[in-house]
């Protein structure tokens, strides 16, 4: 809802996502400002900034997989896998430099996940689920068995730094702004994506996919390219993953990461791409301050054992996602919705 | 031949110790419409309850039993009552994700209550293998089958053939359409949990009898998806014959593929049976197909 005053008079000023001159600044400032950080602040959250932009593209691909299109999807982190795995090799094996290896990651995790974008042609709902877990198993019997040469095996593949014409991009400080450059990208990009006319044939099937279809939207296109998308974004994400980390393992993606994906589309708010956002930053920031709380209670308190950390992360994980799902399955921002209509519309209840 | 009928004798068995746990799947599913992944979790907790009344209580088997499963109704009626009470009609998406955050949320609780040490579970069976001819089979997994058929059969009979089972089969139709007729969905959904838990507890004790139980023992959960969904998710007494062709394809592959490639292919083998259900016949062997109207 549009601040009073401010009407659209044709369809580009009605679709546009930058309505007001004050919310060019606040862009504007919001850029600046994630520029900058990096100067002012320790190494420690310039980290846990590259873990947000990573994150960040993955649950894009995923909100609109799952929020927009509906498709569920516990395959994500499998996507991302595809992607790492493939910047690897291209950038180690081949030589590729990242600028190519990054798309090209997108483009292999998009065709793994097209391949089961095709099966939510037939089943949905809960059989869908089992469907993209069962990707994640494949994706790691297939790491697991496939000869050592190629992918590494159980040991994982080590990464180079990425190399722009000459300049190593080796600190974290390059991969931020590699990653702030990509995470831009790509959230422009989904909110394209969303408000195309592919994105409302997304929220089409989502909301009821029999009736789309009768409405003249090809479901299967429709579902196989949210997929497609979805795991484009996530393969792009894990080339990022794979620059920053510069090691490859099957055990950084797992279902469990997967789970965390969705909780952070759930906690954000599903069907809507700023929600995608919000939900990353609010769950990472969590996240750290469990990894960073739990030695320090477990020492406190040895009685609860050493696996406290990964034990309160577990009853975090799955108590934030019941407790979403039961007292506000809109997420996020839809209280920040709320919120600010209230304040623009006042004093008139509506 | 001698092999090959024991190869085959003892995986039905296992696969009928599967298929005692699917039926927490499938009987949670026809009362309520909610198929529940936490089911693995589930036995882990039904486990550690029997755990802890006979080996840190030391109770003798006639008390301890019973307690445990009376703690097990409890429990499941407290996720009932915290986490489904409020889900009535809500969306598959909804469903799927709290059954995924109650598995790991029960996960962390086991990890917090009981620690992530392996366990020595007690010997509800006689520990000694029957042995009878050419085939030597765990007493545990005998009288397991013999319990899980009859099991079976008995809630078979009650969902089809009783007027509280047929009004919980109403419920797992259509929420809306059973409350309309004057069904209580959350009486059903209560019992369902009940049994659920209960249901979980006794594949715990056939399952874990004189072997050892952590959380990770929770992995019983997976291995009875591809069971659940031959059968169909809706059918209990195709869990039987699910659970025993699983079961006998299984033990041959680890009897007679596993040696020949040196690999585990009894280990992925259910799952690709069950991807190749999903996508030929998601509805399996005996269950429901549904018609959609817009």
């Amino acid at each position: 809802m549009d601040p009073a005053g401010t009407f659209a008079t044709s369809f580009v000023r009605d679709q546009a996502l930058i309505r007001t001159r004050w919310q060019w600044l606040a862009l504007a400032a919001f850029l600046v400002a994630l520029l900058i950080a990096p100067m002012f602040v320790g190494p420690r959250l310039v980290a846990i900034g590259i873990g947000i932009f990573i994150t960040a593209v993955v649950v894009l691909g995923l909100q609109l997989n799952t929020g927009y299109s509906g498709q569920i999807n516990l395959g994500q982190a499998a996507f991302m896998g595809v992607g790492a795995y493939t910047a690897g090799v291209l950038s180690t094996t081949f030589g590729v430099p990242f600028f190519l290896a990054i798309p090209l990651a997108g483009v292999s995790a998009a065709l793994f996940g097209f391949i089961f974008g095709l099966s939510a042609a037939r089943i949905k709902g809960f059989y869908l689920a089992l469907t993209t877990i069962a990707a994640q198993f494949i994706f790691h019997f297939l790491i697991l068995s496939l000869p050592t040469s190629w992918l590494g095996g159980s040991n994982g593949i080590i990464v180079a730094a990425p190399d722009f014409f000459g300049y190593r991009l080796s600190t974290d400080t390059h991969i931020y702004y590699l990653c702030l450059v990509v995470v831009a990208l790509m959230t422009w990009g989904a909110y394209g994506i969303a408000r195309s006319r592919q994105g409302r044939a997304f929220v089409a099937v989502r909301d009821d996919d029999v009736a789309s279809g009768i409405m003249g939207i090809n479901v299967t296109r429709t579902k196989a390219l949210s997929f497609l998308v979805g795991a484009f974004y996530a393969g792009v994400g894990g080339a990022l993953w794979a620059y920053y980390v510069r090691y490859v393992a099957v055990d950084q993606f797992t279902l469990i990461h997967s789970v965390w994906f969705i909780a952070m589309i759930i906690v954000g708010g599903m069907g809507s791409v700023t929600g995608a956002l919000i939900g990353v930053v609010a769950i990472v920031l969590v996240q750290e301050g469990i990894s960073t709380a739990g030695p320090i209670v477990a020492e406190a308190m040895p009685f609860l054992g050493g696996q406290i950390s990964f034990a309160a992360m577990n009853i975090f994980l799955g108590g934030i996602i019941a407790a979403f799902l039961i007292f506000e399955p809109r997420g996020l921002m839809h209280r920040w919705i709320i919120m600010k209509r209230s304040y623009r519309v006042w004093p008139f209840p509506y | 031949m001698g092999e090959f009928l024991n190869y085959t004798v003892n995986g039905a068995l296992i696969g009928l110790t599967y298929a005692l746990v699917a039926m927490g799947f499938v009987v949670i599913y026809r009362a309520s419409k909610v198929f529940n992944l936490a089911q693995g979790e589930l036995v882990v907790l039904g486990g550690f309850i029997v755990w802890l009344m006979m080996i840190q209580l030391d109770l003798p088997l006639i008390i301890g039993l019973p307690i445990a499963f009376l703690c097990a109704g409890i429990f499941g009626f407290l996720i009932d009552r915290i986490f489904f009470s409020r889900m009535a009609g809500q969306s598959v998406f909804a469903m799927v994700m709290v059954t995924i955050g109650l598995m790991i949320l029960l996960r962390g609780v086991v990890l917090v209550a009981f620690g992530a040490q392996v366990r020595q579970f007690p010997a509800v069976f006689p520990v000694f293998p029957v042995i009878w001819g050419d085939f030597l089979i765990p007493q545990a997994m005998l009288y397991g089958g013999v319990i899980t058929v009859c099991v079976a059969l008995g809630l078979a009979w009650f969902f089809n053939r009783t007027r509280a089972g047929l009004r919980m089969t109403a419920v797992a139709e259509d929420h809306q359409v059973a409350m309309s007729l004057g069904i209580s969905v959350r009486r059903s959904v209560i019992i369902a949990w009940i049994m659920g838990s209960m249901l979980a507890t006794l594949g715990a004790i056939i399952f874990l009898s004189n072997r050892s139980i952590s959380f990770i023992t929770s992995e019983i959960g997976l291995l009875a998806l591809p069971v659940a969904l031959l059968a169909g998710l809706e059918s209990i007494a195709g869990l039987i014959l699910a659970g025993i062709l699983i079961g006998i394809v299984q033990g041959l592959a680890a009897g007679y593929l596993d040696p020949a490639l040196g690999a585990s292919v009894s280990s992925v083998l259910p799952f690709v049976i069950m991807l190749m259900i999903l996508f030929i016949r998601p509805t399996g062997m005996f269950g429901w197909k549904t018609i959609e109207r817009v």
